[in-house]
């Protein structure tokens, strides 16, 4: 999962308390912690959903690119939105081809498989994390730094 | 009101005909939101986006109570098909009174074209170790796009239509 957020980037979705989503996309996107992913954002990109985040810190996201069909995962969590301080500084140094305005970053909650079939839907973040990674590697064999 | 562009057109097409990979964003009524890929889509008209309802769960049950819906493309990605569509669904499934109406959308017309697309459009083009084992449709998700917004790199949030 590491692999691929980080080599494509994420389709990334808040929505207002009322219900209604707002799609951006990160080009830059960071795993800071094994629960948490920061993505590094231009000032367009983070300005879809910014409002959004402002009332309601829901976000979901999926892989970009290739990886909407071969990462078939959902990730959910809180999301927050940094403008100043270390942390940004050292993710804005390692995303010299994005012109950084801000940093989502998303402590996650809640995972799910979204592979067509039997398990699409199915919840993993309740598996313990080395079943997780034996359950990715059982199915998919391309997994980017694997 | 919106109008497709032909390039639009052709990217909201399946990948195995010159399409794209796009996601599918839908909220619960109390903001929770949900995105997933997804492979069956085409257009209807100038103004509508046909999915396929195939394993959806959330999805499903998130338009089950609020229509707000947005469909970006996500593959292939910076590549000219940078776009957004917002506007209302809803899923026309199997049962629905032929008569129904979503936008000008009738049931009958969309279920008779597009409803057993597997076989309609069967996914050649994806990998055997995601294809899905047997084909599971329960109906054709239809939005009905009042906004286009771009994801192009540097112009992301920009109104198009």
């Amino acid at each position: 999962m590491k692999g691929w957020i980080e080599l494509m980037g994420c389709h990334v979705c808040a929505a207002t308390p009322e219900g209604v989503p707002f799609v951006t996309v990160s080009r830059f996107a960071r795993v800071t912690k094994p629960d948490q992913v920061s993505f590094v954002m231009e000032k367009g990109e983070i300005g879809v959903i910014e409002g959004a985040i402002s009332k309601n810190p829901w976000i979901a996201f999926g892989v970009s690119k290739q990886g909407g069909i071969r990462a078939a995962f959902q990730f959910k969590g809180k999301g927050r939105v940094i403008r100043s301080g270390q942390e940004l500084d050292a993710l804005k140094k390692d995303a010299p081809g994005i012109l950084a305005d801000a940093v989502l970053v998303v402590d996650l909650t809640e995972l799910y498989c979204t592979k067509p079939g039997a398990e699409a839907g199915q919840r993993l973040d309740i598996m313990a994390p080395d079943a997780m990674n034996a359950w990715e590697k059982a199915r998919w064999t391309d997994i980017p730094g694997k | 009101m919106v109008t497709f562009t032909d390039e639009m057109k052709n990217a909201l097409r399946v990948p195995g005909k010159g399409g794209s990979l796009i996601y599918m964003a839908t909220s619960s009524l109390e903001g929770k939101p949900n995105i997933a890929a997804m492979r069956f889509v085409a257009t209807h008209g100038n103004d509508k986006i046909l999915v396929c309802d195939m394993f959806l769960l959330k999805t499903k049950m998130n338009l089950k109570e609020n229509p707000e819906c947005s469909i970006a493309i996500c593959h292939p990605l910076d590549s000219g098909r940078d776009w957004v569509f917002k506007g209302k669904a809803i899923d026309i499934e199997y049962g629905f009174s032929p008569e129904f109406d979503w936008y000008g959308a009738k049931a009958k017309e969309i279920l008779d074209m597009w409803g057993d697309w597997a076989t309609l459009e069967p996914p050649k083009e994806v990998p055997p170790d995601i294809v899905f084992p047997k084909p599971a449709q329960r109906g054709v998700v239809v939005l009905h796009v009042e906004e286009i917004y771009s994801i192009e790199k540097g112009k992301t949030g920009e109104r198009i239509q």
